[in-house]
């Protein structure tokens, strides 16, 4: 047993808070041993805005997968999201140093460098620097080792995120008296888990919709080329059905659950639906419009964003995206989702399967994010091309708050 | 939707001898009040109508005979032309003007479009005049729709910021909400979200009417108006169902549940106090009234007892009006009083009023925020049953609804965190 090790992969959602417990033996496989999924306090939009609410039930959440798996988490593998997060693409460039022009492994040291060293303005910090391809004197290249060239550049995409809220929701396992090891971000690790490899190649475009936020994550030709977080999810659908019927939020959330449907047609227009069902007073019908109108409104300006933010990017290629939408998250159980992806994007679209080789309870989408952080738990470090390590300053920033 | 609110029928009594003053303030609000004689008030003596604007033309076009133009030597009554500035300095200009249109009155309600120059700013500044008479200040004021500038929408939020602190009662109108009311006539949905505008300032001004100066089976009066709205600040909600009929009870009951200005995004989870006006026909007995009553009592989340009323109306037969005047909020922080504010209501309150306004500061057990969550954990409220939660938020104390205390949501100019049908103006048919 002391060969292995147990990681805890923890997504502190706005709906609810995942924890998965992986036991990684000898570096080379792992086992899953314990879950849970408990409803989250405290955390809009992907945020935490009640520190204390949204520790009791993150700790009560790792203490209940601890128990069933009877085991002890050693550290701990954490998703982030929110909207503070932000991108940026940026380009390395170094000139090959050795008088034959060949490529060798200090020229791409220095271009990796070059790439990484723009700095942020205080209180963000660099969560992820994703390498893309290289190119040898413009021509792309896959590894540039040993090949001839006069110019070497890398690009990366970088994320990075604001540090305060960053280290909120490190205080939330540190809380609990657990090391974070990493944090990756939720785009990210729904991504890896949910794609095979032959989609990354082709161009696959991931979705997470979840409670609080949208999270998706483009890969292009096997590289993650652009990830993005919209703040909008299910609680926005839940709030524009509450405004718009003029009905609670609880009710609102009903007829989203039972009633919605991801765009409107035609046939809608006949139907109707009840507040209760019950015949009590104060019970009235409503028109099915209403509610898929209301809905198709709101998710597809979020498909709609997404677009944008790929076109703004110049990556909105639909040849480039073959393997097209992969939906997960919470509100990818919105019926009609897809058709509205696809209608809106204008690509493919499906909702996502769930990962291979996985028992079949933790296929469900509440746990693809954090079936990803596991993911990295056992290779991240190691995959070459998507190298995920930020190096020393998120170590900094975890190491500052160990101390507290 | 239209059988509302009728003039009072003639010979009624007004026992009270209350005065009662409309203004109407600005472009649009000059507007509205211009529709409100014409429409639904008759000149008994008991409420007077005056439009106060810095546009001549908008004046001259009003069918109401009392005028006022501010800010002559200012704009040479061609208008403020959107610029708050302006509109603020042409109010200060003429105070004494306004002192003197105001008079002595019991309630002021002022009505006004905010987002131009003239509404915005000079709205303020008539309250402030008005504050420092012993009349209660009621003001209605419009929202912008989400989809005009950015620019107006800031004048707009600062504006009410401003008349939050300066009269008794400020109800919001969204435009964007009103967009829903009216018929399906999707080609003019900004003419109908007006006339929507005109329609429910119509509705509560003529309820306030009824209630404050017809003797009812169960009375209300200044005294009670006065109650409700007794602190300066705060947030006030009003809201109405009507309906007429042999079923009129429930579909009246239904209409309030669906009532758009008691659905606003920013709607307070619970009330502070609440006072609520049936008007029926001859057929509202007690027992009916009291049926009513229990039904209401059980959907508003209220701090204290709500206060009832209800007048008997024999126009009205087979017809009922429920109207509901709330405020909530109103241990929020308020600014610096001016100078004169304070005494002068506090001057004209009764003496059990005055008692109980301390008795109300000293009930309210409301945690401050910064307390640690888990001390509050004893305190939490109870989580309210179904039919409560027709009216209530999850979060308190909301400004910004649900997401209040979260980032904006800004993107390309617009607040995602609202609704996507209300900032694309699609109309949502909610009633079969």
């Amino acid at each position: 047993m002391s060969a292995s090790k147990v990681v805890g992969a923890v997504e502190i959602g706005t709906t609810k808070v995942a924890v998965l417990l992986g036991e990684i033996l000898e570096g080379e496989g792992l086992n899953i041993i314990g879950h849970c999924v408990a409803s989250s306090k405290g955390v809009k939009k992907g945020e935490i805005q009640d520190l204390n609410a949204a520790s009791d039930c993150v700790h009560a959440a790792i203490l209940e997968a601890e128990k069933n798996s009877n085991s002890r988490i050693d550290e701990v593998y954490l998703a982030q999201t929110g909207s503070h997060l932000q991108g940026t693409f940026s380009v390395g460039t170094t000139n090959v140093s050795s008088p034959d022009n060949i490529v060798r492994e200090i020229d791409i040291e220095q271009a990796k460098e070059d790439a990484k060293r723009r700095k942020l303005p205080v209180g963000r910090t660099y969560l992820h620097h994703i390498q893309n391809p290289f190119s040898l004197d413009g021509q792309p290249v896959d590894s540039p080792l040993m090949r001839e060239g006069e110019r070497l550049q890398v690009g990366y995409w970088s994320v990075h995120g604001d540090s305060n809220k960053v280290k909120n929701s490190l205080r939330v396992i540190h809380g609990i008296d657990l090391d974070v090891n990493d944090i990756i971000i939720s785009s990210i690790a729904s991504g890896a888990v949910l794609l095979e490899d032959a989609e990354k190649e082709s161009g696959a475009l991931v979705i997470d919709m979840g409670g609080g936020t949208t999270d998706y994550v483009l890969y292009r030709k096997g590289y993650i080329v652009k990830t993005g977080v919209i703040p909008i999810g299910g609680d926005h659908i839940t709030n524009d059905l509450s405004l718009g019927l003029r009905v609670g939020r609880r009710s609102a959330e009903d007829f989203k659950v039972n009633n919605g449907r991801a765009y409107y047609e035609s046939a809608d227009q006949e139907e109707k639906v009840w507040l209760f069902g019950d015949l009590t007073i104060g019970d009235r019908e409503y028109p099915l419009p209403a509610i898929t109108k209301i809905i198709e409104a709101r998710v597809s300006e979020v498909f709609q964003i997404i677009k944008e933010q790929l076109e703004d990017a110049e990556l909105y290629h639909p040849a480039e995206i073959a393997s097209g939408v992969i939906l997960t998250g919470g509100s990818s159980q919105l019926d009609g989702i897809d058709e509205c992806a696809r209608r809106v994007l204008k690509l493919e679209a499906h909702l996502a399967q769930g990962p291979r080789g996985v028992a079949e309870e933790l296929r469900h989408p509440r746990y693809s994010t954090a079936l990803g952080l596991l993911h990295y738990a056992l290779t991240g470090q190691d995959e070459k091309q998507r190298s995920l390590k930020s190096g020393s300053l998120l170590r900094k920033l975890t190491g500052f708050f160990n101390f507290d | 939707m239209e059988t509302s609110t009728d003039s009072l029928p003639p010979g009624s009594e007004f026992p009270s001898g209350i005065k009662i003053k409309i203004l109407g303030i600005g472009g649009a609000g000059t507007n509205t009040v211009g529709r409100l004689e014409l429409d639904e008030l008759d000149a008994k003596g008991e409420t007077e109508i005056a439009v106060i604007n810095t546009d001549a033309q908008s004046l001259a076009d009003s069918p109401i005979k009392e005028k006022l133009l501010i800010g002559r030597s200012l704009t040479r009554g061609l208008g403020a032309g959107g610029e708050v500035e302006i509109g603020r300095q042409a109010a200060e200009l003429d105070r004494e003007a306004i002192e003197k249109l105001i008079g002595e009155v019991d309630l002021v309600v002022l009505v006004v479009g905010l987002g131009g120059g003239t509404g915005s700013a000079a709205a303020p500044v008539i309250a402030e005049v008005a504050s420092k008479t012993d009349a209660l200040i009621l003001a209605f004021a419009t929202l912008p729709f989400n989809f005009e500038s950015e620019r107006r929408r800031k004048i707009a939020e600062g504006s009410i910021g401003e008349l939050r602190q300066l009269v008794h009662g400020l109800v919001p109108i969204p435009n964007d909400v009103l967009l829903q009311e009216g018929e399906a006539d999707e080609d003019v949905p900004m003419l109908n979200a007006f006339a929507a505008t005109d329609r429910w300032i119509g509705r509560a001004v003529n309820c306030l009417r009824i209630m404050l100066l017809k003797a009812g089976l169960i009375n209300l009066d200044l005294g009670s108006l006065r109650a409700l709205l007794r602190e300066r600040g705060g947030r006030t909600v009003f809201g109405v169902g009507v309906a007429s009929g042999e079923d009129c009870v429930k579909e009246a009951l239904g209409e309030l549940a669906i009532c758009p200005l008691l659905h606003l995004g920013d709607r307070p989870e619970r009330f502070d106090r609440i006072l609520i006006n049936i008007v029926g026909g001859a057929d509202l007995g007690i027992s009916r009234v009291h049926q009513i009553m229990s039904q209401l009592s059980k959907r508003f989340n209220c701090r204290e007892d709500i206060i009832f009323g209800a007048v008997v109306d024999p126009a009205r037969n087979q017809s009922l009006e429920i109207c509901v005047l709330g405020k909530a909020g109103v241990d929020v922080p308020e600014s610096t009083p001016r100078p004169g504010e304070v005494e002068s209501t506090a001057g004209s309150m009764m003496a059990s009023e005055s008692l109980n306004l301390e008795s109300a500061i000293a009930q309210d057990d409301r945690p401050p925020r910064t307390v640690h969550q888990s001390k509050l954990r004893g305190k939490k409220r109870q989580v309210p049953d179904a039919d409560q939660e027709e009216f209530l938020f999850v979060e308190a104390d909301a400004q910004r609804g649900y997401f209040e205390k979260t980032d904006r949501n800004l993107y390309k100019g617009e607040d995602l965190d609202v609704p996507t049908f209300m900032r694309n103006g699609l109309k949502i048919k909610i009633k079969i």
